[in-house]
Order: C-alpha cells, then sequence, then structure tokens
C-alpha cells in the first residue's frame, strides 16, 4: 500500500507509490544519452568573451584582462535581462490587483572555460571557487538593499531547463521574498516557538541518529534524502553548523561543501546515469533589511542546498493539488545512493 | 554607402514591409523568409547587419545565430520576435539585440542605427 507522508516545514504532503518500488535502472534511458558535443558556437565558452556583457566578477590567472581569456569562474549579468536593477519598486493598486516594476538582479555564473567539463568533473578547489563565487556575488548583491531575496540555482540539462549545456549557474535577486521561501521562514519560526530549537538542527540530529535516509556527513555538512520527499532520489545537503545564510560560510567550509557537492553529483551520475538535475540555494532574507515579521529568523532558519534529479515530470495531479507522487522512498533512494 | 541588412522573416506581409520600411530609411535591404535561404546569402553576400526572426518553419532563429557565428562572428546581429520568452535561452547572447515586435518599428531603427549607423 502507499503511504501519505507530510513535510515538516512546509506542510505539503506527497503519496509515496512504494508498491510501484522501482530501482534505479529504471530511472536509466533505455539508450544512452548522445554524448554531449561542443555546439558550432557558444557565447559562455573562453574566447567569446565579446558576446557577454562586461563580467561583474572573475577568477583568473594573473595578468590577464576582464573580458579576456584566462578566466576559471566568470560572473556576468543577464544580457537581455527579465528583470533590471533599479530603485526599490512601489506596489501598485490596479483594481483588486497589485503590480510593481520588474526590478531585480540576474546574474549567470560560468563555472568553467571549457563547455564539456561538468561541474563534479572539476578538481576540488576550482569547485570551491565556484561555491566562494555564489557567496561573493549573493554578498555584494544583498548590499543592495532593494533585493529582499538572493537565489543561486543551477539547471543543468535540457528537461532541467537549461537552454545552454556549458556548465552555469544562476543568481536571481527579487525585491520580494519568493512565497516559498517565505512559507518557509514562517513555517520555521512557528517550530522555532514549538520546539524550542530550530527545526533543521532537529532534523540533522534524528537523521544521522535513525540513518536510514542518511547518504553522506563529514565535520560539516550531512546529505539526507527527506522524509517527504516530492521526487525520487531528491536530496539535502545540510551544514552541521546552524546559520541562516549561504553567506556565512568559512573557507574550510566552502571545502568541505565542495568536496560534498562534488560527492552528490558524482553519485547521481553513477546511480542514476547523469540525469539532468537542479539544485539550489534556500537561506534566509537579506540580512541587511529588517527581518520583517520574523523575530527569531537568526535562530528558527538553518540554510541549505536541495538537489533534485528530473526523472518523472510534473503533471496534472500535482500541478493541480500539490500532492507529489513519488515511486521512490526516500529509505530506498538513500541506500542505493549510498551504495 | 548604404549600410547592407539581411532580414529574416517568415511572414510575408511583414517581410515585406520591413523592406519597405528600411529601404526609405535609406538601407540596402535583403529580406529572405527562411534561414537556410539567410545562410545562402551570407555565403553570396557581405552584410552589416542581419535581423532575425526566432519562431520560423525549419530551422529557427537560435539555430541560424548559432550558424551565422561559425560562418562570421563579426556582423551584429538583432533579434526580432513577437515573443519575451527567448531571452531566456542563452543562446540569444550571440546577438547584439533583441526586440520585441510591436505595431511601430521606432525601437527596431533605433537598434539599427545604434549598431550600424
Amino acid at each position: 500500500m502507499s503511504e501519505l507522508r507530510k513535510d515538516i516545514i512546509t506542510g505539503r504532503w506527497v503519496i509515496l507509490a512504494s508498491e510501484r518500488g522501482k530501482r534505479p535502472d529504471d530511472f536509466r534511458p533505455a539508450a544512452p544519452e548522445k554524448k554531449e558535443e561542443v555546439p558550432a558556437f557558444c557565447p559562455f565558452c573562453e574566447g567569446n568573451e565579446s558576446k557577454t556583457p562586461p563580467e561583474v566578477a572573475s577568477l583568473r590567472k594573473r595578468g590577464t584582462r576582464p573580458d579576456q581569456p584566462g578566466w576559471r569562474v566568470r560572473t556576468v549579468p543577464n544580457k537581455f535581462p527579465a528583470l533590471s536593477r533599479g530603485l526599490p519598486p512601489e506596489r501598485h493598486d490596479e483594481g483588486i490587483y497589485q503590480w510593481m516594476d520588474g526590478v531585480g538582479v540576474h546574474e549567470v555564473v560560468i563555472e568553467n572555460p571549457c563547455h564539456l567539463q561538468e561541474l563534479p568533473d572539476l578538481p576540488l578547489p576550482h569547485i570551491q571557487d565556484v561555491l566562494s563565487t555564489y557567496r561573493e556575488r549573493v554578498k555584494s548583491i544583498e548590499e543592495e538593499y532593494q533585493y529582499k531575496y538572493v537565489h543561486v540555482f543551477k539547471n543543468k540539462g535540457r528537461e532541467a531547463g537549461a537552454s545552454l549545456s556549458h556548465p552555469h549557474s544562476q543568481i536571481v535577486a527579487t525585491p520580494i521574498i519568493p512565497k516559498q521561501v517565505n512559507e518557509e521562514l514562517y513555517s520555521c519560526e512557528r517550530l522555532h516557538l514549538q520546539l524550542g530549537e530550530c527545526i533543521f538542527c532537529r532534523i540533522i540530529r534524528e537523521e544521522k541518529k535513525i540513518g536510514h535516509r542518511l547518504v553522506a556527513r563529514s565535520d560539516h555538512f550531512c546529505v539526507v534524502t527527506p522524509f517527504a520527499p516530492r521526487f525520487p532520489f531528491e536530496m539535502r545537503i545540510y551544514p552541521l553548523r546552524h546559520s541562516p545564510w549561504f553567506t556565512s560560510l568559512t573557507e574550510k567550509e566552502l571545502r568541505a561543501l565542495a568536496k560534498t557537492l562534488k560527492l552528490v553529483l558524482c553519485k547521481l551520475r553513477d546511480v542514476l546515469s547523469d540525469p539532468p538535475y537542479n539544485f539550489y540555494i534556500h537561506q534566509a532574507s537579506n540580512p541587511n533589511l529588517p527581518h520583517e515579521a520574523w523575530v527569531n529568523l537568526e535562530k528558527s532558519y538553518h540554510w541549505h542546498m536541495e538537489i533534485i534529479p528530473v526523472l518523472t515530470r510534473v503533471a496534472g495531479f500535482e500541478w493541480g493539488t500539490g500532492f507529489y507522487i513519488n515511486p521512490v522512498p526516500p529509505e530506498t533512494a538513500a541506500g542505493f545512493l549510498r551504495s | 554607402m548604404k549600410k547592407r541588412l539581411l532580414i529574416v522573416e517568415d511572414e510575408k506581409n511583414l517581410c515585406l514591409l520591413y523592406r519597405e520600411e528600411l529601404t526609405k530609411a535609406g538601407y540596402k535591404v535583403t529580406a529572405v523568409m527562411d534561414a537556410d535561404t539567410a545562410l545562402e546569402q551570407l555565403k553570396k553576400h557581405s552584410f552589416d547587419l542581419i535581423i532575425t526572426d526566432i519562431r520560423m518553419p525549419g530551422k529557427n532563429g537560435i539555430e541560424l545565430i548559432t550558424q551565422i557565428m561559425a560562418l562570421r562572428k563579426d556582423i551584429p546581429i538583432i533579434i526580432n520576435t513577437a515573443y519575451q520568452s527567448y531571452k531566456h535561452d542563452f543562446m540569444t547572447w550571440a546577438a547584439d539585440a533583441y526586440v520585441v515586435k510591436s505595431a511601430s518599428l521606432d525601437e527596431l531603427k533605433d537598434k539599427i542605427k545604434e549598431l550600424v549607423g
């Protein structure tokens, strides 16, 4: 019989259709996917720097100049942004509706100059450079007080929403806190009042004790499959040190996160034959702004990464109800991922 | 000397309108209705600017831009489409400007002027 499980933070229910339980092989493509090839032209490849807007940050060889070859990680603003930098937008009323100007930031982090070298292929110091770039860009954008939330994410593969195969991540800052993050912040505040501690710290303690959903752990991070995952093989990377903000990571923790992320992405590749995936960082709202309704934000929220391999399709049932049907229980997924 | 423009637009009436308006504006215009013909023109003649639609039968504008870049990286390109959503496709970054089609050609003419004079 299937099982209904509730996510303690979001309150979202999922259906674990365990009788339809599958093995990782069931998610592998029937025929090996066509090996990615370098397209005739790619605006993110080294040598094509003139096709992007001027870089806002880069890690590059000493002596090389901005917007020239010689970089390891390069961050550029979106050339045709949907949201543009501007003054704090005002909310306008239009009858019963509200709207505001599309103010925001949209940057692309080009993770390496080589088109075919994916994130897990990179050596650890290079992955650390990518993570360090995220941290520094988020810090810098958060200094602009009109942006309440800065979101870091990666789409890998067309099925996961990537329009270009060159390895890249994105940073989008918005003048409002996205609904999903807002609900998480509220829920964590409420749970903090109930439990007297951060719900994520509690989850980490429980998961380490039970062990069924634990995929990996180190001195600084642990990887788990959540109790009520929406998708098969969905994973979370939790930092063991409590902090609401990703930007609080120390150099030592960045190194450890690079190692953990590489491990997770290699496991996806090995166990599920390199599926498309999304990952994103969830952190608290801009620390330079008043925390609005959250009195205990610093104690109640805990930044983390969510990794979602794209193995199933979200369809009418999920869109219409908010329920997700997941054919692989997280305990089973963790078992495969540990092995 | 007149600047040479190559316009790729699959909608016949729009194609004629662009040719007429931009010729009036002082440009030498070649207008074609699909990507393959555009590539043939590019191999035969030199152009100062390319204006292309995205949604076209056969090769779409993104594929066309990719192939143009492999042939000639130096020609400026304007994407001229009815859709905002192609901004999410990073291959559009190969272009120099993105103009959303509207009843007026002012924005398109301004961009052309900005890029080639």
